[in-house]
């Protein structure tokens, strides 16, 4: 009895290893990975599924059924998190419109590409779907684990100052890299391609919207948000600043509730 | 007797030393307690704090200007502009200068002053700099060139800079402090001109500080030192100041109009201009003071070959005398209270025509002695005393730099400047009386050559230090 146990659970697992398995291989960048439940479990479920897909002009798709959880676990390689939420509405709305007295339940999350996708990720998934009460399509993302943490490039000439933020931040689980003077900013945000640059506006070498101006004139995947953190409290610099696109202007002195308050809004 | 003359100068010189010193040993306290506890960091920050628009006159400086610029955009000030006005550079002064802050003619400048100047050409802007504006003027000369600075500013205070000067970060906002103490009355601040040779200057800023390898540079650092600290600040508690460097002053734009601008056509022009805001005030009977700012500090690259220094100092040699016969309805005039009974006179008698006293008195007292009308240990007594007093001048400066500042750190740099301050009285003294009579000399000739002034580039003074 133990024994059969335990291979059961084995074989549990085995289904979710397997579907991680094949999200991998289907695609080398994004896949987007859907659950579909309905809880009166229609027979032809799966071949309806196909009919509607197969309409969609070159859609890649699979289907797996999880005997488990009496979830369908469709994978849609190269789709991001909108393309893939738009197929689950178009499913959804067939499944509502063919067949009578459907209610179907749809869970949906994507793999970035290079991260392995955890069987328990997909698993957790299946049983949300399975357990929902709601209609509406629950999208998965867990920052922590599709996403790096955030990285942050502290710039200011005072030790202090540094110091502080950067335990601050370390404790909110950022990423964080320290410049003194607007020079070393510039070379770090090149090789570092920080989220978010958090510095003082009078610099060495370089500062104020010249700086700032040199920041966005660099050619990066993706320009970092500029957050402001100074003492300078001149409302036509400020207004400059704003003008010039930086993300936020924290005067110095500071509250901390309120600065992280504010790193935290850049992230979203 | 003229050897009892000669002696009597020596003492009357030596007592004014003495006493300026011991002013600015009184004030020296106060100068340390502001320095370290003012919370610059906040005004710096702070709407209130007048705008300054900084005057940069650059006559070939390729070498030195964008390091120059870069600094003084960096400054630790609210509100301020940077105008470098290029006196008709025979060198790429424009060229490098656009080429680095991609700057582009203004269509319709705005000289809203009305000091006249040679012909302006164009004003080149960037609004990716705010901050920057290039004014290319004919060749006129470095007052002409301040004077189409205060023309093109923007703001009620202008700051004189030299184009080989860096400003230390929080210079600029000690000086305003000291401006804010006493707006109403306040048309001038100078600031401490210090000796960057031998420090290590990245990124537009000074540090490792430490001084001069080379020998010229060195003397002249102890030389600074001296006159700012000993000195000024001991003239500044008199409201007698003759001068403001003009590496680093700043003044009140309505002041400087007031009384026409500055001169051009001789060298002394920082100094003609005080003269000039002294005379202006005290005839109007209007409050005033020209203060002095030792802790706001400018690092300037001295000359470091015989020949340079030679030059600058025969230069300062005929603005001074221009400045003291242009000025010399002032001498003893009670009307213009310390400067016309104790400045002015100072200046003329133991500044301008202090070789001529040192050169004769010498002789008359050689004379003496080799007549055997003086006995030769009196002589050697009253030499020795001469250069004690000297000497303990230049180490009363070094005490006042360690109460207030303590910018050399190494406790070598101490050894070598005690050491220099005695080597001071072998040569270079001398050295200096030569060169001043040679710009009388030049001043009698009308010979108005601004001379040679090489500029070396502040990296390549960095990689010697």
């Amino acid at each position: 009895m133990p024994q059969s146990v335990i291979v059961q659970q084995e074989y549990r697992t085995d289904v979710y290893h397997n579907l991680a398995e094949r999200v991998k291989e289907a695609s080398k960048d994004s896949c987007g990975v859907m659950f579909l439940y309905c809880s009166d479990q229609p027979p032809q479920m799966e071949s309806r599924l196909r009919e509607i897909l197969q309409y969609e002009p070159g859609l890649e798709f699979e289907i797996v059924p999880d005997s488990q959880t009496d979830t369908l676990a469709i994978m849609l390689p190269g789709h991001t998190l909108a393309a893939a939420h738009y197929q689950a509405l178009l499913i959804k709305h067939h499944l509502q419109e063919t067949m009578n007295q459907v209610d179907p339940r749809i869970t949906l999350t994507v793999f970035p590409g290079q991260v392995d996708p955890m069987p328990a990720t997909l698993k957790q998934m299946a049983e949300s779907a399975k357990l929902s009460v709601s209609s509406d399509i629950q999208i998965f993302t867990k920052p922590e684990a599709l996403k790096d943490p955030g990285r942050i490039l502290i710039v200011d000439h005072d030790d202090t100052i540094r110091e502080f933020l950067r335990i601050r931040l370390h404790l909110q689980g950022y990423e964080t890299l320290e410049a003194l003077d607007g020079k070393a900013a510039l070379e770090l945000i090149e090789k570092w391609e920080p989220d978010v640059v958090l510095t003082e506006f009078h610099l060495y070498g370089i500062d104020g919207l010249p700086f700032i101006r040199q920041i966005q004139k660099l050619l990066l995947a993706q320009t970092p948000k500029i957050v402001v953190l100074t003492g300078q409290r001149v409302d036509q610099t400020i207004s400059q600043c704003f003008k010039n696109g930086i993300e936020d202007y924290v005067t110095k002195p500071f509250s901390p509730v309120e600065l992280d308050a504010r790193i935290r809004r850049c992230f979203n | 007797m003229y050897g009892m003359v000669a002696i009597y100068y020596v003492m009357i010189v030596n007592i004014l030393y003495f006493s300026i010193i011991g002013l600015s040993f009184r004030n020296i306290w106060t100068i340390a307690r502001r320095a370290k506890y003012s919370s610059y960091n906040t005004l710096a920050g702070s709407e209130l704090v007048p705008a300054v628009s900084l005057l940069v006159p650059a006559y070939n400086e390729e070498l030195t200007i964008i390091e120059n610029v870069n600094c003084l955009m960096t400054l630790n000030y609210p509100t301020f502009e940077v105008i470098v006005i290029n006196d008709g550079s025979s060198d790429k002064t424009m060229d490098v200068l656009i080429a680095e802050y991609e700057l582009h003619k203004i269509p319709n400048p705005d000289m809203s002053g009305t000091i006249e100047t040679n012909t302006v050409r164009d004003v080149y802007h960037n609004p990716d700099y705010p901050q920057l504006f290039l004014i290319d003027k004919e060749n006129g000369g470095k007052a002409d060139s301040l004077n189409a600075g205060i023309n093109l500013s923007h703001y009620p205070l202008v700051s004189s800079i030299d184009a080989d000067s860096l400003l230390e970060k929080d210079a600029l906002i000690r000086m305003a402090r000291m401006y804010m103490e006493n707006p109403e009355e306040t048309v001038a601040i100078g600031g401490d001109v210090r000796i960057a040779n031998g420090c290590l200057i990245e990124n537009g800023a000074v540090h490792n500080i430490s001084l001069p390898r080379k020998i010229w540079p060195m003397f002249q650092s102890i030389e600074y030192l001296k006159a700012f600290l000993g000195g000024r600040i001991g003239w500044s508690h008199m409201n007698g100041l003759v001068i403001v460097s003009g590496a680093f002053g700043l003044f009140r734009k309505d002041s400087i109009i007031d009384v026409g601008g500055y001169r051009g056509g001789y060298p002394g022009e920082d100094m003609n201009i005080i003269i000039k805001l002294h005379r202006h005030m005290l005839k109007n009977k209007i409050p005033y003071r020209v203060a002095f700012c030792p802790e706001a500090v400018c690092w300037t690259q001295a000359p470091d070959t015989y020949g340079i220094l030679a030059n600058q100092r025969k230069r300062w040699g005929r603005g001074n005398m221009k400045n003291m016969i242009e000025n010399r309805g002032m001498l003893f005039n009670p009307r213009y209270k310390v400067m016309g009974l104790i400045t002015m006179p100072y200046n003329v008698l133991f500044e301008t025509l202090n070789p001529y006293f040192r050169i004769t008195g010498l002789l008359a007292l050689g004379g003496y002695a080799l007549l055997d009308m003086t006995h030769w240990k009196i002589l050697l007594v009253f030499f020795m005393l001469n250069f004690f007093s000297g000497y303990l001048l230049s180490v009363g400066a070094l005490v006042l730099e360690e109460i207030a500042f303590k910018r050399y750190k190494k406790p070598s740099d101490l050894f070598k400047m005690l050491l220099y301050s005695a080597l001071k009285f072998v040569g270079y003294h001398q050295l200096g009386v030569l060169w001043r009579v040679q710009g009388h000399i030049q001043y009698l000739q009308k010979n108005n050559s601004w001379g040679a002034m090489t500029r070396q580039s502040w990296n390549d003074e960095s990689e010697t230090a």
